[in-house]
This record gives structure tokens, C-alpha cells and sequence, in this order.
């Protein structure tokens, strides 16, 4: 295996708390005639964490897990998860759960027989079929053909298949889209339990909402690129997203905050608005200072506009 | 290679289209060959000579071009059907090592293929030999030779399920593929076949429709005139060389493409 000795892998995932990087893409460069659809991507992931993969609609984000995982060929640069190319990873491929296609399925294969089949191919106990089938609620439907399956059930079908190695990683593509309000809360709650046991899950989406609850940290590319990444709570600030506060001492709240260089604007309600500044600075500032604080909240939407700040606030069709 | 392999057997047991596909071929071949036997020695239908003689007793028996056919269809299907219903970003996440996948679908093609074709061939059989001892024939064909319609049948449709799998996964669009198939069989091999008779034997589907006996079409167009069999083991050695080739062909193309 090139660029790992046999027993690396294992090491470097039980030595890796949070701070190693798991998944690695660097100088990632993918075009597609005369479209550029990566454009010198980098970032990292680290491990243990869930991180937002967001980004419009056609801005590259589908092409860059696909070249992550080895089904597209990058022009150029390098994707790497514990350091190899994925289809360097051997046994350890089946620590890496992937869900790529929404109907990637024969329509006429029953549920259960789907997951037979990507046992068999990886070498996983079939016995594990039936473990995914009930954590992802599908116990009920293994007889059903998967052609029958509403797009819920599709998606869910997907995340049993990515879920039957019991994955150290995840790699999830708009695994979001298509579910109902329902569904849409199952996955949150399956993604937060995911995390909560240690694994690391890059995540994709087109709406920041969709990860925000779920997401640590967040990679923002548009055209390709990288516009931003870090940490969630960092979003706001970054792009000159609010803070609202209510203290009884807003006065010198404010000069704090503007010792600070954030700026403050006082609202009708007595309320501070700060901008250039995250929430958690705003509380950090105040406790330091010993400065009351009734009430501190982001702005209600100020994800989702920070997104469309970052990447021009473009909308395009799905 | 097991766990490729085995997984691709499984895909194959777990859909109705090998089963369907086998189906046809043994219900088409029945058909041809209820037809042929019945009206054999009778002057109507297609003309075929007495049960009681040996032209008449291969053609009832050696009715399995259609049959041959289908297992190339086959053989497409299950390379072309992963891309149709997106499967094979499973399949490739699952086995990243693409010519490995190619050669367990090859195999299992090949395995699928010659299982249509026994069974294509074993009713043939039955269904002549059924007409002629009705009729009181005697056997006006030793049984090696019927033997080896039968072998010829079952290596024929393996090797062309085979070189099926490599077409399919080298044109990748399904209903394409199996237009390019039946083009082929009735169109390419039909013309070069009446124009060249030299090289119609080294032709794939005429290869194995000669391994099999067929002449009169069994479903699919008669065999020229004037084309001459290869000898078994050297039509056999054909049609493996085309498998392999479209393979090979199929193998460098896809190692390159991308799965979007």
C-alpha cells in the first residue's frame, strides 16, 4: 500500500484524536471540458468531527467527493483519507462509509438483497445487513423491492449500505435531499449519534440549515474554490454576521466591544448589534469584564445569509 | 477476486433479468423447435426434411440461435445494467480495482450464459427426439454428434454471455449495447456472412451457432450457404479470443473513465 506500512491505518485512527487530519485534499484540480468544475482545492477534516461540505448548486462539491473516494480522476492534486488514496486503503476501505447516489440501486432488488450484495463485495458479515436495516428504520421494508422505495427510503437505503462496515468515516453526499420534515429530523439525530461516537462525517449540502445543528465545522467552496472554512460559530464573523445582545450595562458593554474593533449598533429595544465579532467573544469580553448579560442570540437566519454572502449570494437552479 | 465474485453472483440471483432473459431463450427455443419438428418432412413451414433424416433431426434439435443471442444480451446487461441503474458507484466503491470487476461479471456472464444455453439446448433436444420417437423415427444422428450441438451450445452461449459483458461495459448505455447485439447477429454477420464465407466462420455469433449445429436460424437468420464450420475446438478458441479482446478493449477504456 503505497504511502502506509501495513498497521498504520489503525494507529493512525486510534491515535488520531481530534486535530489529525483524516481526510486530506490538496491543490485538487478536476475539469470537465471547458468547465473547471474543482478548481486547487484545499482543505482538511479533522478526525472525530462533523464537517459541512456546502456550497451552491454545480459548485463542484459532488466532483470533489467523487474524486475523494477514486470514481473521478482529478487533473491535478491529491485526495487522501489516513494519508492514502482510497483505493489504496485495502480492508480499511470498508471503515470509510459512502453515500453517493440517491438511487444508486437495481429497482428490482429487494431492500435487504441490496445490502446482501455490498456485503459480499466488502467482505462484511451479511449479518450486518439486517444490524443496518434497524438503526436506519428500513426493518420493515427488507422485503420490499428497492424501485418501490419513496426517495426517503432511498436515502435511508444509502446510509444502511454506507453504515455496514461500521465506518470510522463518513462521507455523505446531500444525503438531506428529498426527505421529509421526518426524515429530516432522522438524519440530524442519526449524524449528531454518529458523532457522538467519535467518527468523523464530511457531510455535503446546498443549504447551510441542513448542517448547521449537526456540522462543527464547515467548508464553504463556490466555482470550485475555497471560500471559507472553519468552524460554524466562526461563520457569522467572518462575514460581518450579528450578534444581538441584552445587558443592563450596554454602554460599556459597548466600548468594550469596540475596544475590540467590532462594530456596535444600538437597536430601538436597547438591544446591541454586533457585528465582527462571534458569539462566543461577545460572552467571553463580557465575563471578563463583568458585564451582565440577560440575553445573547446570532441573528435569527444569519447562517444561511453569511452562506450567500460567501458565495455572492447566488442562486441557482437545482 | 472471491468477494467480487461472489457478490456478482449474488447480484445475478437477486434480479428477475438473468432468469427472465434464460427464460425467453428456453421459451423461443421451444417455440422454433416445436415449429421445425412439426412441420419437418411436411414440405410447410420452414421446409425442414424428415426427423428420419439427419439434416432433418439437426435442424429440430440444433434450434438455439436465438438462444445464443440472448446470452450475449445477457452478458451486456450485466455490465451496461450498472451503469443504467447507477449502481456502479456501489460496485466500484465496494472493489475500486475496475478490471477485477470486469473479470468477475465476465465470468459470471460466461457461467449465466452457458447455463441458457444448456437449457436452451437440453429442450431442443427433448422437444426433436420427443417428435421423432412419436413419429417411430429411428435416430438418424449418433449421439456424440448430438452431444456436441449440446456442449457447442452451452460453450457458445458462455463465450458470447462473455464477450457480451465486455461490449456492454465497453458501450456502457444499456439499451444501446443490446441494439448493438442484435444489430450484429442480424444484420453485420448476415451481410458479411452472404458476402465473405471465408470469414463467416471467424465470426462470433456464427462461431457458435456453427459449435451448436445451427444452420437453419433457430430463431435467428440461416447460416449462409457455402460457410464452412471451424472445427470445435478451434471455433471455441474464437470465440474466447473475442471475449478476451472486448475485455481487454473494455478494460483500458473503463480503468480511464469517470463514474459521475
Amino acid at each position: 500500500m503505497p504511502g502506509a506500512a501495513p498497521g498504520v491505518l489503525p494507529e493512525a485512527r486510534l491515535d488520531g484524536g481530534s486535530g489529525t487530519a483524516v481526510i486530506e485534499v490538496r491543490q485538487l484540480t478536476k475539469r470537465f471540458g471547458a468547465v473547471t468544475a474543482v478548481d486547487r482545492l484545499s482543505f482538511q477534516v479533522k478526525a472525530g468531527t462533523v464537517t459541512g461540505f456546502l456550497g451552491p448548486n454545480g459548485s463542484g462539491k459532488t466532483s470533489t467527493l467523487r474524486m475523494l473516494v477514486g470514481l473521478v480522476r482529478p487533473d491535478s492534486g491529491q485526495a487522501r483519507i489516513w494519508g492514502n488514496r482510497y483505493a489504496d486503503l485495502g480492508v480499511w476501505r470498508r471503515k470509510v462509509g459512502v453515500v453517493l447516489e440517491a438511487s444508486g440501486f437495481h429497482p428490482g432488488r429487494t431492500v435487504r438483497d441490496h445490502l446482501r450484495v455490498r456485503c459480499a463485495a466488502s467482505g462484511i458479515a451479511v449479518s450486518r445487513a439486517d444490524a443496518v436495516l434497524e438503526v436506519t428504520g428500513l426493518d420493515g421494508l427488507a422485503g420490499r423491492r428497492a424501485g418501490a422505495l419513496s426517495l426517503g427510503g432511498r436515502q435511508r437505503l444509502g446510509l444502511a449500505a454506507a453504515l455496514l462496515g461500521s465506518p470510522e468515516v463518513l462521507i455523505l453526499d446531500e444525503p438531506g435531499n428529498g426527505l421529509d420534515p421526518a426524515g429530516v429530523a432522522w438524519l440530524r439525530d442519526l449524524l449528531r449519534q454518529l458523532a457522538g461516537e467519535g467518527r468523523t462525517v464530511l457531510v455535503s449540502s446546498h443549504l447551510l440549515a441542513e448542517v448547521a445543528q449537526t456540522a462543527g465545522q464547515v467548508i464553504v467552496i463556490d466555482h470550485g474554490r475555497l471560500i471559507w472554512s472553519g468552524p460554524v460559530s466562526q461563520l457569522t464573523t467572518a462575514t460581518g454576521q450579528a450578534v444581538v445582545v441584552r445587558a443592563p450595562r450596554a454602554a460599556e458593554l459597548r466600548a468594550a466591544l469596540q475596544d475590540q474593533r467590532a462594530a456596535v449598533r444600538e437597536l430601538a429595544d436597547g438591544r446591541l448589534e454586533i457585528t465582527g465579532a462571534a458569539v462566543e467573544q461577545v460572552a467571553t469580553l463580557a465575563a471578563a469584564r463583568g458585564l451582565p448579560i440577560f440575553e445573547i442570540t446570532e441573528e435569527t437566519g444569519s447562517l444561511e445569509e453569511a452562506f450567500l454572502t460567501l458565495t455572492g449570494g447566488e442562486r441557482r437552479p437545482g | 477476486m472471491s468477494a467480487t465474485l461472489r457478490a456478482e453472483f449474488l447480484k445475478l440471483r437477486t434480479t428477475r433479468t438473468a432468469a427472465g432473459l434464460a427464460g425467453l431463450a428456453v421459451a423461443v427455443t421451444a417455440l422454433i423447435s416445436t415449429l421445425e419438428a412439426a412441420t419437418a418432412g411436411t414440405g410447410r413451414g420452414m421446409a425442414i426434411p424428415s426427423l428420419a433424416t439427419p439434416a432433418g433431426l439437426r435442424d429440430a434439435l440444433a434450434s438455439t440461435g436465438f438462444a445464443l443471442i440472448a446470452a450475449a444480451v445477457l452478458g451486456t446487461v450485466i455490465t451496461a445494467g450498472e451503469f443504467r441503474h447507477k449502481t456502479a458507484t456501489g460496485t466500484y466503491l465496494d472493489q475500486p480495482d475496475r478490471n477485477r470487476v470486469l473479470a468477475a461479471k465476465a465470468i459470471v456472464a460466461a457461467a449465466a450464459g452457458a447455463l441458457a444455453g444448456l437449457a436452451a439446448a437440453a429442450t431442443a433436444t427433448g422437444i426433436g427426439l420427443g417428435f421423432a420417437a412419436a413419429r417411430g423415427y429411428p435416430l438418424a444422428l449418433p449421439a456424440a454428434t448430438i452431444a456436441r450441438y449440446g456442449a457447442g451450445a452451452v460453450l457458445g452461449a458462455g463465450l458470447l454471455a462473455a464477450a457480451g459483458a465486455g461490449a456492454g461495459s465497453l458501450i456502457r448505455h444499456q439499451a444501446g449495447a443490446i441494439i448493438a447485439v442484435f444489430a450484429w447477429g442480424f444484420a453485420v454477420e448476415l451481410v458479411v456472412g452472404g458476402t465473405a464465407t471465408a470469414v463467416a466462420p471467424y465470426l462470433p455469433y456464427t462461431a457458435a451457432a456453427l459449435m451448436a449445429g445451427v444452420t437453419s436460424g433457430g430463431g435467428m437468420p440461416p447460416i449462409a450457404r457455402g460457410v464452412i464450420a471451424l472445427p470445435f475446438p478451434a471455433a471455441g478458441a474464437v470465440l474466447a479470443g473475442v471475449a478476451v479482446l472486448l475485455a481487454a478493449v473494455a478494460a483500458a477504456s473503463t480503468a480511464r473513465r469517470d463514474i459521475t
